[in-house]
């Protein structure tokens, strides 16, 4: 006979009372289990968005460029930039940013114009496959234009549409073409939505009388490289420019990944296991009372106070291991299925955190910390909840327990 | 079988209960030895004190003043972790109710006290099935508690008090609730223990039955010992 047999047997004297319990705690770890994955989900989504949308994991600007975005202020040796990338296997596209005006029949709107590569920045971004309407550009997509869709919207312009684009070139002339559109994007983020038109960076420099002025390097390692190293990396070989990760460009993002997810999920983890805690206290509370009278008969035959505070703690310590077994069978389960398929939110409009807007399905990621952690929680909740009724029985005086009456 | 060795020594002994608004007087002077190998009992209405002192010599409870000496320790210098210790390995307790703990089976319940002894498996499984054969309680091991009459309740509750060879078996009422054959069969197994074992008992009762198998009887009167008289009958 062991103490955990003891404590086992004792568990199923009053059956309803512990499925009862048992059930509670069950389900508080399967939601916390489906609530965690669920947050960190959504937090990796927003991430990988982030990143691999169009942002990049770390984006190399001319000095103070982010704070006045002039069409002078380029990168001027981009040479050294995609050595470094090309020899860490990083994927790198370059960018060029300019304003003006754009027009469509009698609309009209301010427009910040990009001229990029099509080929690099459908290797190594996927914006470029985020097309709503038509398609995106190629190589061989001269005067054609792809457009944020709310600035299609503005423009009420569809696929096939003639733009007629105003511009103060880089020489100081006025430089206007005609551009037909090609695609129109689906959601990406905000600003981009609002005044995205992307060119090919042949016809940007036309239009802009520029000599392939690169305002932007986006560098996207596809995770194989924390935003850091890549930074580290960069920082260490290139000089007066600025190199800024992910988090610096997107502070709000930055924030929601390491604050926000932090603090929800403690305040769950702390509602659901304190939740727990005191159903395990009050059925070990009430197991106590019912038992007075042994446990007097277990002090009065030489059981010491710590005997039966282990007694008392390893059946709330066993009650909880079923339940964490039960629970994380159904956690896991529901988790998993909402990894796989997702959990539909496009009837609530656009998702968007903090500018970036994230895919309307919304998945879980599951990870053996998120199935742990709430395991771990709820023992560590019921040992301590179950000090209080076993320091009851402890400091019962035998003489006054054998003759207890419930 | 009195050796004149001295177990228990009791001086002065008072007890009284305060509630807090009448102090209750349950022992008011109580002066008794008990010897190696006595088979005793206190007699005495209700309310004379009978259970206070056998809850006080069995280290239950503690005296008001007083002192008990029980085998050369004095009980006011012990911690209540050491009086523990004492009835865990020196004191043996047969109760009124049987009180056997009901998630165990009959040996595991006579068995409890030698695990809190940290006796091996091995030497716990001979003890217990040794005196179970003695105690002709074999064939009732794996049984549960409400899965035995009262009477073998009561057997399985003496062999818990006596598995671990006590100095002092405390014997509080314990025919209360068994007919009167039962209670006679309970009394010639707890006397054979007596004499093949030296155990000594110190029963607590109303019941005849108890007396006329005693060979000390210690009558109580208003929490003093009114007389102790010794049963020719049985020494």
């Amino acid at each position: 006979m062991k103490t955990i047999e003891v404590s086992w047997r004792n568990l199923w004297r009053n059956r309803t009372r512990t499925y009862v319990t048992i059930s509670a705690v069950a389900l508080c770890i399967g939601i916390l289990i489906i609530f965690q994955s669920m947050i960190v989900g959504l937090i990796d989504k927003a991430v990988f968005t982030t990143t691999n949308l169009v942002v990049g994991e770390v984006q190399i600007h001319a000095d103070d460029y982010l704070n006045d975005r002039s069409l002078y202020k380029y990168l001027k040796n981009t040479e050294k930039i995609k050595s470094i990338a090309k020899k860490n296997n990083i994927g790198l596209v370059e960018r060029s940013y300019g304003f003006g005006l754009i027009s469509s029949g009698t609309k009209s709107a301010g427009t910040q114009f990009w001229g990029v590569n099509p080929e690099s920045e459908l290797m190594h971004f996927d914006f470029a496959k985020h097309i709503d309407q038509g398609t995106f550009l190629s190589s061989s997509s001269s005067n054609k234009i792809v457009l944020g869709n709310k600035l299609a919207l503005s423009l009420a312009a569809e696929v096939g549409t003639e733009l007629v684009v105003f511009v103060q070139g880089a020489d100081g002339s006025l430089g206007n073409e005609l551009f037909y559109v090609s695609g129109i994007l689906k959601n990406v983020a905000d600003n981009i939505d609002r005044s995205a038109a992307i060119m090919l960076i042949n016809d940007f420099n036309i239009l802009f009388s520029a000599n392939n002025m690169i305002h932007e390097i986006a560098l996207n390692s596809k995770g194989n490289f924390e935003a850091e190293e890549i930074q580290n990396l960069m920082s260490a070989e290139i000089k007066n420019v600025e190199i800024d990760t992910w988090k610096q460009l997107m502070p709000t993002i930055s924030l929601m990944t390491e604050k926000m997810s932090v603090f929800m999920r403690t305040l769950f983890s702390l509602i659901f296991t304190i939740a727990a805690g005191l159903g395990v206290m009050n059925t070990m509370i009430m197991s106590t009372y019912d038992r007075m009278r042994e446990f007097g008969i277990i002090r009065a035959i030489g059981a010491t106070p710590w005997r039966i505070i282990r007694q008392v703690s390893l059946e709330a310590i066993i009650l909880t291991f079923i339940a964490s077994i039960i629970g994380t069978i159904v956690g896991l389960s529901v988790a998993l299925y909402f990894q796989k398929y997702g959990f539909d939110v496009t009837g609530q409009g656009n998702l968007s955190i903090g500018g970036v807007v994230m895919d309307p399905i919304w998945k879980s990621s599951v990870s053996l910390g998120i199935v742990l952690l709430p395991i771990a929680l709820m023992m560590l909740i019921s040992t301590i909840s179950s000090l209080y009724p076993a320091s009851i029985a402890a400091r019962i005086k035998p003489v006054e327990a054998i003759h207890y009456k419930k | 079988m009195n050796t004149n060795n001295e177990i228990v020594s009791l001086t002065n002994i008072i007890k009284n209960y305060d509630n807090g608004k009448v102090i209750t007087k349950a022992l008011q002077g109580i002066d008794l030895k008990i010897y190696q190998g006595d088979f005793s009992v206190m007699m005495g209405p209700s309310g004379c004190g009978k259970s206070t002192l056998l809850n006080i010599i069995g280290a239950l409870d503690r005296a008001t003043s007083g002192s008990v000496i029980f085998n050369g320790k004095d009980f006011n210098s012990l911690t209540n972790k050491e009086l523990s210790i004492i009835r865990r390995n020196q004191i043996g307790f047969v109760f009124q109710n049987y009180n056997l703990l009901p998630v165990l089976t009959a040996y595991e319940n006579a068995e409890y006290v030698l695990m809190l002894q940290n006796i091996p498996l091995s030497q716990r499984k001979e003890k217990v099935m040794n005196l179970f054969k003695e105690m002709e309680l074999e064939g009732l091991e794996n049984r549960l508690p409400r899965e035995l009459s009262g009477g073998q309740q009561q057997r399985v509750a003496i062999a818990r008090a006596v598995v671990t060879n006590p100095l002092l078996v405390l014997a509080d009422e314990i025919t209360a609730n068994v007919d009167s054959k039962t209670a006679q069969s309970l009394l010639m197994l707890m006397e054979k223990l007596n004499k093949n074992n030296n155990i000594t008992f110190l029963f607590s009762t109303h019941d005849p039955i108890v007396k006329k198998f005693a060979r000390k009887v210690i009558l109580l009167k208003d929490g003093r010992i009114d007389k102790e008289e010794l049963s020719s009958e049985n020494i």
